[in-house]
């Protein structure tokens, strides 16, 4: 079977949230939209699918999902569809909420379906590292709060915390979104270092790409007040008042696919889609269409084909989202 | 400070800007005070309340002060208690409470996550909404079973503790937990100064300079006081008296939003529920 069938020039799933007001998060807790029941329109195969899930989803489609819930999954996958509608290379709605925590420096709220991430971003100085005297740091913290999901416990943050923070660090490192240059100061004597510190509030899977895609949209909106250097004093001063915007110099993008009984590749897996998954690989693009980085930790193999096919998806991915988040940069009021 | 093996590290000490604003910064900070016109000391801030909007947690709530403190709060119903000792002897459930602070929360310098100066801070406040909350919530009708509320503090503007108490007592509602009453909060604080009055939910600037803090919390329906958190410095017990008297009717004023949010959060349940059993109706 097919992986991904010919790439489906992808239904545009992606909405802006233009907040009722720029500082509130008000309008970005409403439900995300549903995708809106497909008609057949220029070839696509729309009414067979819908009228499948419908005979499933009854009282005995429910208990399946709940004792066989792998059984109930191939026979969706079988159609080439998903329980909640999707195809497989169909991403879920997709909302982006910049600039609402005014304490931070910078920060974006994105909902990928049920999947809801925070970031905010924090600026302080500090001395450079002695061994790096003409860069400063990006610090990238992933927290999975008990409050997502029962599957986390309060306290230190646990392996799958830690692993994301890994991989938002790594994706940072390799696709170079901020040249670590541009936030020193002073050689040797001040740098700027970003905290950035990503919260989960709701998990229902794919939290990689709703991270990345969090860090990406608050940096973009991180302001820097200018720090100058008092030649007599060597004091320095800090300008709150005149506030520059980062040089963000490349836009990394994450897109997740979970590997069904070592052949099936869906697109933004749920939580469920992912207990049951085999594998999963992510990969980051950036603009040029080029590939930063992927991530595959372990899980079932994968062919040489297949991984083409996702890198294509990707691609095509990486053009929705920044879309998205340049018609909500350039909604934003300025401060 | 013993390092942190969990989170990836950063510089040893870093300073958050505001502290080199020197000459440039300190005029804003007036200039902030006055533009404020002279609150009036009754007034209530805008308040925006949403129930029922995370999918993983039972019971959500989501709070927001228009000065701009953003809490959201997760509840979980009846689940069985990891110690079943210790429950059996006090003869009814548990409620466990858990209060984060974002890192980013706060207008200064970044708190840093797993310091041990952040878990005091967050026991403190996460005891003094189980004390809150625990009036509450007929734990005689769920024996040997643990309820679990989990806040998170997004952006302190002020009042913080208070608009947490609202959250979790409307994301417990939320959960179908069976409670006595909704709990609302309210928060007040005296400015220095030999004739300031007490103001209610006070901005994050009043709260900062403020000399006496309290944090009253009320079940309105049964007018009956569930926690009276604070203190600072001392006057006579009149003024004391005052500021509860404040506090308690800020709390009647803001119940009926809550109220509100609660039945518009069951009616978005209800039509969900009903849209879904038409589609495969």
């Amino acid at each position: 079977m097919a992986a991904l069938d010919p790439p489906l020039a992808p239904r545009p799933t992606v909405a802006g949230v233009p907040a009722r007001s720029p500082r509130s998060l008000n309008g970005a807790f409403s439900p995300s939209p549903r995708p809106p029941p497909r008609r057949a329109v220029g070839g696509e195969r729309a009414p067979a699918r819908c009228r499948f899930r419908d005979g499933v989803a009854s009282r005995g489609g429910r208990r399946l999902r709940t004792v066989e819930p792998l059984e109930y999954y191939r026979r969706f996958l079988k159609e080439n569809c998903r329980p909640d509608g999707r195809e497989l290379g169909e991403f879920r709605a997709t909302t982006v909420n910049i600039g609402s925590i005014t304490t931070a420096d910078g920060s974006a709220l994105v909902k990928l379906g049920n999947t809801t991430v925070i970031c905010g971003v924090k600026a302080e100085l500090a001395a450079p590292a002695v061994d790096s005297a003409n860069k400063g740091y990006i610090v990238p913290n992933v927290e999975l709060p008990s409050l997502c999901s029962t599957r986390f416990r309060s306290g230190p943050p646990g392996e799958e915390a830690q692993a994301a923070s890994q991989f938002i660090a790594d994706v940072i490192e390799n696709s170079q979104i901020i040249a670590k240059e541009d936030l020193c100061v002073a050689n040797g004597k001040l740098a700027w270092v970003l905290y950035c510190d990503i919260i989960c509030l709701d998990y229902d899977g794919n939290i990689l790409d709703a991270s990345a895609f969090a860090l990406l949209a608050a940096l973009k909106n991180v302001q820097l007040p200018s720090v100058t250097i008092n030649e007599e004093t060597g004091l320095s001063e800090v300008n709150l008042k005149q506030k520059n915007p980062l040089i963000i110099r490349k836009h990394p993008v994450a897109t997740s696919f979970a590997i069904f009984d070592d052949t099936l590749l869906i697109v933004d897996p749920t939580a469920e889609e992912e207990d049951l998954a085999t594998g999963t690989v992510t990969i980051v693009t950036d603009e040029e269409g080029r590939l930063c980085s992927v991530h595959k930790p372990g899980g079932s193999p994968l062919t040489g084909a297949k991984l083409q096919d996702c890198i294509t998806r990707a691609v095509t991915r990486h053009k929705e989202v920044k879309k998205l988040i340049d018609k909500v940069i350039k909604s934003i009021k300025p401060k | 400070m013993p390092l942190d093996h969990r989170r990836l590290r950063g510089p040893e000490e870093s300073q958050p800007p505001e502290l080199w604003a020197a000459g440039t910064g300190g005029v804003p900070e007036k200039e902030e005070e006055e533009d404020a016109a002279p609150q009036d000391p009754c007034a209530l801030r805008p308040l925006f309340a949403r129930a029922g909007l995370l999918s993983q947690a039972e019971g959500s709530a989501y709070v927001e002060l228009g000065g701009g403190t953003k809490v959201l709060c997760a509840a979980w119903g009846p689940r069985e208690a990891a110690e079943p000792g210790a429950a059996a002897a006090v003869g009814g459930g548990r409620l466990l409470c858990e209060f984060y602070r974002a890192p980013f929360a706060g207008r200064g310098a970044r708190r840093r996550p797993g310091s041990a100066a952040e878990r005091d801070a967050e026991r403190e406040a996460a005891a003094a909404l189980r004390e809150a909350l625990e009036p509450a919530v007929r734990l005689a009708r769920y024996p040997r079973a643990r309820l679990a509320v989990s806040a998170l503090l997004l952006q302190d503007g002020g009042s913080a503790l208070a608009a947490a108490i609202s959250a979790a007592a409307l994301a417990l509602a939320d959960a179908g937990v069976e409670m006595y009453d909704l709990v609302v909060g309210c928060a007040l604080c005296r400015s220095p100064g030999p004739a300031a009055a007490w103001m209610l939910q006070p901005g994050e600037p009043e709260e900062r300079r403020a000399v006496a803090r309290l944090t009253v919390a009320l079940l309105p329906a049964l007018n009956q006081v569930s926690a009276v958190l604070g203190g600072g410095q001392g006057s006579p017990p009149d003024d004391w008296a005052q500021a509860l008297r404040l506090g308690l009717d800020g709390c009647h004023r803001l119940y009926p939003v809550l109220r509100q949010s609660l039945l518009r959060a069951s009616r978005r349940r209800d039509a969900a529920a009903a849209a879904a059993t038409t589609t495969t109706a």
